[in-house]
C-alpha cells in the first residue's frame, strides 16, 4: 500500500458495520466462486456424478 | 400446472426485465458499453425466465426450449460478465473477448438451433421434468460447450464486482457501490450454485436461485446507483473524532 493510500484510509472510514462486514462477504464470495469452479472443472472431467446442465 | 416451477421464473422475467429496462435508460444517458451488455444480458435473464415459466404453464415446445438453452443457460452470464470486463479491462481486450464472445455465441445458436430434442430425456435420471433441462439435447458435442461461456460469466461477472467491491472498500470511498457491486457478486453467485444443484438433482434449486439471483442483482444496482449521502458524509466525521 503506498503512502497516500493510508493516508486516506486513515482519514476516512466506512461505518463499524460495514468496515467489517464487507470483507468478510467478499472473502466468502471468493471461496464460493473457486468452489464452484472446482464443481466445473470436476463436472467436465467426469469426476463428478450428475447429470449435465 | 405446478405454480412453483411457472410463478417464480415469471417472476424472475419480470424483475429481469425491469431491470434491463432501467439498465438501458442509464445506457441511453450515460453511454458506456458495459452498460449496453449488461441491458442486453439481463434481457437474456428475462427471456431464460419467460421460457422456464412458459414451460411450467403450457409444457414441452421445441422453440421455447431452444431459446431457453441459448440464452438462459448458455449465454447470459458470459454476456453480463463482458459487461464488466468492458468496465474493466483495458479497452483492446475488451474488444478482443467481445470477438470471440460474438462468435463462439453465433456458433453456439446454430448448434442449438440445429440440435435433435427429446424432452423424455429430461425426466430420466435425477431430474422430474419439473424444470426445464439441457438432458433434452441429444445432439453430442452442445451441452459440452455450456460451462465455458459460464466459467467465462462467473469469473468476469462475480469477479469484476468483488474486485469493484474491494477496490471501493481499501479505499474507502463510494460505500454505496462498495455495498452495491457485494450484493451483485452475490446475485450472480447464486445461479451458478442453482445450476451445479440442479446436476445433482436437487429439486426446485434452479428457479429458486435464478429468481433470488435477479432480485439481489437488482437490488445491487440500485444501491450502487444511489448514493448513501447521510452514512457517506458521517464517515470521515467518525474518522476524526
Amino acid at each position: 500500500m503506498t503512502g497516500n493510500e493510508e493516508k486516506t484510509k486513515k482519514e476516512r472510514k466506512y461505518p463499524e458495520l460495514y468496515e467489517k462486514l464487507i470483507p468478510c462477504v467478499l472473502g466468502i464470495i471468493v471461496v464460493a466462486m473457486l468452489a464452484l469452479l472446482a464443481i466445473a472443472v470436476a463436472v467436465a472431467l467426469k469426476l463428478l456424478p450428475g447429470v449435465s446442465y | 400446472m405446478n405454480l412453483f416451477y411457472a410463478l417464480l421464473p415469471f417472476l424472475s422475467s419480470i424483475v429481469s426485465f425491469v431491470f434491463a429496462v432501467l439498465v438501458f435508460r442509464r445506457y441511453v444517458a450515460r453511454r458506456g458499453i458495459h452498460l449496453l451488455l449488461w441491458g442486453v444480458g439481463m434481457v437474456m435473464y428475462g427471456l431464460g425466465g419467460f421460457c422456464e415459466a412458459y414451460y411450467g404453464v403450457f409444457g414441452w415446445n421445441p422453440l421455447v426450449f431452444r431459446l431457453w438453452y441459448l440464452f438462459g443457460a448458455m449465454l447470459v452470464a458470459a454476456w453480463l460478465g463482458q459487461g464488466t470486463v468492458y468496465l474493466l479491462a483495458k479497452r483492446k481486450w475488451a474488444n478482443g473477448l467481445m470477438i470471440v464472445l460474438g462468435l463462439a455465441s453465433l456458433y453456439g445458436a446454430v448448434r442449438i438451433f440445429g440440435a435433435q430434442l427429446d424432452p423424455a430425456q429430461m425426466s430420466s435420471s435425477l431430474h422430474t421434468g419439473s424444470e426445464l433441462s439441457g438432458r433434452a439435447i441429444t445432439t453430442p458435442g452442445i451441452r459440452s460447450l455450456t460451462p465455458f461461456f459460464n466459467v467465462y460469466g462467473t469469473i468476469t461477472l462475480v469477479g469484476g464486482a468483488a474486485y469493484s467491491a474491494w477496490l471501493f472498500w481499501r479505499k474507502r470511498v463510494l460505500l454505496h457501490r462498495a455495498i452495491g457491486n457485494v450484493l451483485i457478486a452475490l446475485g450472480a453467485l447464486l445461479p451458478a450454485f442453482g445450476g451445479a444443484f440442479s446436476r445433482f438433482g436437487i429439486g426446485h434449486a434452479l428457479y429458486l436461485s435464478e429468481f433470488a439471483g435477479a432480485v439481489l442483482m437488482f437490488l445491487g444496482f440500485l444501491r450502487a446507483t444511489t448514493p448513501m449521502k447521510d452514512l457517506e458524509e458521517r464517515a470521515p466525521e467518525q474518522a476524526a473524532g
